[in-house]
């Protein structure tokens, strides 16, 4: 036990001393802002006013809307970076020297895995702190306890299923050059498979099904409803429930599959199940690998 | 374990990669305390052996016992990990940590207290002269200096044996004396076993005991001294005047001789030989050199022997 807390404090170090790595990390929430302040956000606003008239509390919801997609992707690409230090003692034959020590597969395997937890969850609960300042500065209400009890609940599956993923994309990745291509692609990939560069209504039904079955996606949806509650109902105060419905599927913060809304204990369910999925089917990949 | 049985037992070792066999039965012994040296062209299957003996590598067949541990049995392969140490001939240690920082995470590895690391570290610093470069991150330090970080962590925890494969390569002739007087020293001074793999043939010279493998085969084993006595030959080197030509006298003599830009090489049986034919052949030399028999003429012969070089 004290040679894992050994090792990931070993691995945490040296992401943290590997600037280009942790620039990497937060490369895409970068590339979000800067769309979201460049054109995201107002095409929204013009949208949803249109739907429902001018209201200023537009603004502030499509914000929560964006920070909740921002949140989830934050999870996704800095655990995917930490997991550059895995990929890194793979190439330079350091993973082979760990091998030589009494450090067993599992603990070294599991040291990668809870750096990527620790590492995804300090950045993703910064960027909440972040983004929560950003929108009590810009006129939204601080969230309560409880939602914020909830948000933190949420980064924390959030984070836990984003390492357990790319925990098994990372073992089949044996060179530095191929983690930085895995990165990029997943930083451009990853704002639209959780629906944050352009809302899930706007894509065709394909697009659409793709999104709803990759499993990150479920926590934008928690995420998008925790923030968005009172926003919406403040919003969206004198339309119908069935604007209010069509509103959140169009923006996914709610999934309608197979003609059914899901509900959060199944976004929970399928967040969780998928995360074990990964993690046993990483370790058994591993074991096979190091045989 | 008797001191007889050896630290290290290899015994009818066998490894395949599908068809291929990388090492084909190989068996030798290393006694506590010694250096031995492993020796083979490149592909002669030293790597894949001291894999397996690493507990890296599984093994197809043969058994490997390592101070009174098998390997790839129960327990076997935890306790041979605290055992032994490794240098590899890549370094492996962290660039963006410091000397120190790269050793105390090694000595955490084994679960060794700050208190131990601190006194261990004196230890290796003693016999690496680290002083220098404890502060300094390892990617910022000379090929030299990186070797002696790489061996101070390998035996941290102060292992019974360690393994260095070609410890010295690529190392100026300086920093390898130094390098290679610090593992002599190791050995010497504290009984650490040392299994050596090496393209040096001078430093498996001062090897106990020498095996050398070729195409997963071991095709000799024994001190420096027996395997010179069997595969080297002492010689002179000679160079005449012009007014002289010494072919009918090396063939009376029935003397083995070979000649290069105009230099007789003869072989001999001793210096003492040589000495006599320098005596015989006084006033018809210009110049001579006496050459004992080196490793270098024993792994070449070795090689030339079992067969083609690969």
């Amino acid at each position: 036990m004290k040679s894992l807390f050994h090792l990931v404090s070993r691995n945490n170090k040296i992401y943290r001393r590997d600037r280009t790595l942790v620039f990497l990390s937060l490369l895409s929430v970068f590339i979000v802002i800067i769309l979201y302040a460049v054109f995201l956000q107002q095409t929204q606003v013009d949208a949803i006013q249109e739907m429902i008239g001018k209201s200023k509390a537009v603004k502030n919801m499509v914000n929560e809307w964006m920070i909740a997609g921002l949140l989830s992707i934050t999870a996704v690409t800095t655990t995917l970076g930490a997991f550059g230090i895995m990929i890194q003692d793979k190439e330079s034959k350091k993973t082979h020297d760990f091998l030589t020590t009494p450090l067993s597969r599992a603990t070294i395997q599991l040291s990668y895995v809870i750096n990527a937890f620790v590492i995804g969850l300090f950045f993703s609960l910064l960027a909440f702190v972040g983004c929560e300042l950003f929108l009590v500065l810009s006129g939204s209400e601080i969230l309560s306890g409880i939602v914020i009890l909830k948000v933190i609940g949420i980064i924390i599956l959030s984070v836990a299923l984003s390492s357990s993923i790319n925990l098994f994309l990372a073992l089949f990745i044996k060179t530095q050059s191929a983690a930085s291509t895995l990165n990029t692609i997943v930083g451009t990939v990853i704002g639209f498979l959780c629906g944050v560069y352009v809302p899930i209504g706007s894509v065709p039904n394909f697009v659409q099904n793709i999104i709803m079955y990759f499993p990150i996606s479920h926590t934008a949806v928690l995420l998008r409803d925790a923030f968005m509650t009172d926003s919406i109902q403040t919003v969206f105060k004198n339309a119908t429930p069935e604007q209010i419905l069509e509103y959140k599927k169009q923006f996914g913060i709610v999934y309608e599959m197979n003609d059914k809304l899901v509900s959060t204990t199944n976004h929970l369910w399928i967040i969780i199940i998928t995360t074990i999925v990964f993690t046993v089917v990483s370790i058994m990949i591993f074991k096979k690998q190091n045989k | 374990m008797s001191e007889q049985q050896g630290i290290i037992q290899v015994t009818n070792l066998m490894k395949s990669y599908g068809e291929f066999e990388a090492v084909k039965g190989i068996s030798f012994s290393v006694k506590k305390g010694e250096l031995f040296a492993f020796l083979g062209t490149n592909g002669a299957g030293k790597s894949t052996t001291i894999d397996i003996l690493c507990t890296l590598l599984k093994k197809s067949a043969g058994e490997v016992i390592i101070d009174g541990y098998k390997i790839g049995e129960g327990v076997g392969n935890n306790h041979i990990r605290k055992k032994i140490g490794v240098v590899f001939q890549e370094s492996v240690l962290d660039e963006r940590l410091t000397v120190f920082e790269n050793i105390l995470n090694r000595g955490q590895f084994y679960n060794l207290s700050k208190h131990q690391i601190q006194e261990n570290y004196q230890f290796v610093s003693d016999y690496l002269k680290l002083d220098d470069i404890q502060n300094k991150k390892y990617g910022t330090l000379s090929g030299g200096q990186r070797r002696r970080a790489d061996i101070a962590r390998a035996i941290i925890h102060k292992p019974t044996i360690l393994f260095l494969d070609e410890p010295t390569t690529g190392l100026d002739p300086q920093t390898r004396l130094f390098v290679w007087d610090a593992i002599k020293r190791l050995q010497e001074e504290t009984n650490m076993t040392i299994f050596l793999t090496t393209h040096y043939m001078e430093e498996a010279s001062v090897a106990n005991q020498v095996v050398v493998i070729k195409e997963g085969r071991l095709v000799a084993e024994g001190t420096p001294n027996q395997l010179k006595e069997k595969y080297a030959f002492d010689s002179v080197h000679l160079e005449f005047k012009h007014t002289f030509d010494p072919e009918p006298w090396l063939k009376e003599k029935q003397l083995s001789y070979a000649l290069k830009n105009s230099i007789y090489t003869v072989r001999v049986a001793s210096t003492l030989e040589a000495y006599d034919i320098l005596k015989k052949l006084e006033g018809q030399i210009q110049s001579f050199e006496v050459v004992k028999g080196s490793m270098d003429d024993v792994f070449i012969n070795i090689i030339a022997e079992k067969g083609s070089v690969v």
